[in-house]
């Protein structure tokens, strides 16, 4: 511990001609680390965003039923009274044909003009009921039960088609995480590797000396996490640029997406990215230490 | 401080270049090995550090049995000899000083007084003037100066020293084998190997022992 502390200077040292003395092969493994933690940090993005958009469709899961034409005021209420009674639903109110009207005009947006061309409201007045979304199958079969409901509409098919998505965006992004963490393991430890042949007959001399491999090992160790963590904060950056540029494009052209608040978004990836630096950068370095032989040289 | 009974060191290409070699060291011995080149020296050496394991027959040094299972504590045993080695190992692209300092590293000394006991060392060999000097840029002889303080510096229980003297002149050959010999003390054992038998015929007190063909041709000397 004691040589640890005191030799901190030397060690930096060391790690750093270790650096330097393959210095465009480092370099070349230093992009490729910074380009792999970069695409890294582009699928977390991703995944945040599309399982928060996920998340959001659920809580948003809600039904809409229509009723027979010939109910008065006083039947409408009793209707959602029993409904809102109902164990699972949420919230429940009367959409009027106005109302149904000026929702589809926002959807449509720039498209709204095919609207006027009816001559009168083709929406009907409906009940939206917000339900809990893994209640759904029994609110919709008690809702269809009671009298004066005619129909009722739901959304589980689209939830469903989104829930499959995810599901491929989740399956796609762990393959990508375990192709980064081989990769990056693979890039630090070849490095490591190709520092300790370089270094050999010093190392074997330290041994000769009776320095523990442990010593031997530390410089290179702090070579690959110096390496590592650089890689991490740069793909960082790189990640909160493309993350405000996304940003900015996204809320341009498809206003109503839910994104996620761009701080937390970005403090969210950029932990990950440093917590996978270092955990892959130790692993890397590890292997490559693995390199370290007995008495090589004899 | 050094017992071999009946050991002998095969090399994997099958050369035997030690034969049944018996041989007693104590503590505080002055050490003498001769014999011409090829005869063994090097191997003997090799095998008290624990870079070589005998093949047959057991090396005891400072109370570690010498054999490949004992790897990780002839590695501790190597912090109390002090090695200079017959083709130097220093390390190039580093100073005289850094070189020196690299025999203490891991030894637990403050930055502060690893400095000071390396530039003393080379003081000792005569190369303080030197010590900033990259170790490419001196003469053999100066390296071999620069390892044997490396050495020195340990303050080691046994010094195991391959032709210190091979590439110096007359006096400076002299003043190392004065210096290493007079690091001999109580609890300090210096070996030698050297072909300059002109230069030690004259010690008193040390045991001379003679290497032919990897076989102990004769032993002679000592305090006792
Ligand atoms: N690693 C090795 N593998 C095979 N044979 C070796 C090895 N090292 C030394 N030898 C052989 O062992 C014998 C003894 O060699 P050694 O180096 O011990 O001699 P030496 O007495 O030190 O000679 P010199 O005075 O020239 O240094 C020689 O025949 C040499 O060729
Ligand atoms: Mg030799």
């Amino acid at each position: 511990m004691k040589s640890v502390l005191f030799n901190m200077g030397y060690f930096l040292k060391e790690a750093y001609k270790t650096i330097r003395l393959n210095l465009l092969s480092n370099i070349f493994s230093f992009i490729g680390t910074v380009l792999i933690l970069f695409i890294f940090a582009l699928v977390i993005t991703g995944w945040n965003v599309s399982n928060r958009l996920v998340l959001m469709l659920k809580e948003e899961a809600e039904i809409s039923a229509y009723y027979e034409e010939n109910l008065d005021e006083i039947d409408k209420d009793n209707l959602i009274g029993l409904i809102e009674e109902i164990d699972g639903v949420l919230e429940v109110n009367l959409v009027s044909q106005a109302e149904a009207y000026n929702r589809m005009e926002n959807v449509l947006g720039n498209e709204a003009g095919i609207l006027e061309l009816f001559e009168e409201n083709p929406f009907e007045e409906y009940i939206e009921i917000r339900i809990h979304l893994d209640e759904t199958e029994r609110v919709i079969d008690r809702i269809e039960n009671i009298e004066g409901i005619e129909y009722v509409r739901d959304n589980r098919e689209i939830l469903n088609r989104i829930e499959g998505i995810v599901k491929t965006l989740n399956m796609a992004g762990y393959i990508v995480t375990a192709a980064v963490g081989i990769t990056t393991i693979i890039i630090i430890s070849h490095m490591i590797r190709q520092g300790i042949y370089e270094n050999r007959f010093q190392i074997n001399t330290l041994q000769l000396l009776g320095a523990s491999n442990s010593f031997i090992g530390f410089p290179f160790l702090i070579a690959g996490l110096l390496m590592i963590l650089c890689g991490g904060i740069i793909a960082s950056v790189l990640t909160v640029i493309a993350i405000n540029i996304g940003f900015g494009q996204l809320s341009g052209t498809i206003p109503f997406i839910p994104l996620p608040p761009k701080n937390e978004l970005v403090k969210h990836v950029v932990v990950i990215i440093m917590t996978a630096s270092i955990i892959l950068g130790s692993g890397g370095s590890i292997f490559g230490l693995s390199s370290i032989k007995e008495d090589a040289e004899r | 401080m050094i017992r071999i009974k009946g050991a002998t060191l095969t090399y994997k290409d099958g050369t035997t270049a030690l034969k049944d070699i018996n041989l007693n060291i104590g503590a505080g011995e002055l050490v003498y090995i001769t014999g011409p080149s090829g005869s063994g020296k090097t191997s003997l050496l090799k095998l008290l550090m624990g870079v070589e394991y005998p093949s047959e027959g057991e090396v005891l040094v400072l109370g570690q049995k010498i054999a490949k299972e004992e790897k990780r504590r002839i590695r501790r045993l190597r912090r109390n000899i002090g090695p200079v080695f017959q083709d130097f190992r220093v390390i190039k692209g580093r100073t005289a000083l850094e070189n020196v300092m690299m025999g203490v590293r891991f030894l637990g000394f403050s930055p502060k007084k690893m400095k000071s006991e390396s530039l003393n060392a080379l003081e000792k060999v005569g190369l303080k003037h030197k010590y900033s000097s990259l170790v490419e840029n001196l003469s053999w002889g100066e390296c071999q100066r620069v390892a044997i303080a490396r050495a020195i510096i340990r303050k080691p229980a046994l010094i195991l020293a391959d032709e210190p003297t091979g590439n110096l002149d007359l006096d400076n050959a002299v003043s190392i084998l004065e210096l290493l010999s007079s690091l001999r003390d109580d609890k300090t054992s210096v070996l030698i190997t050297t072909h300059a038998t002109h230069l030690i015929d004259n010690q008193k007190d040390a045991v001379f022992i003679r290497i032919n063909g990897g076989r102990i041709t004769m032993e002679q000397g000592g305090r006792a």
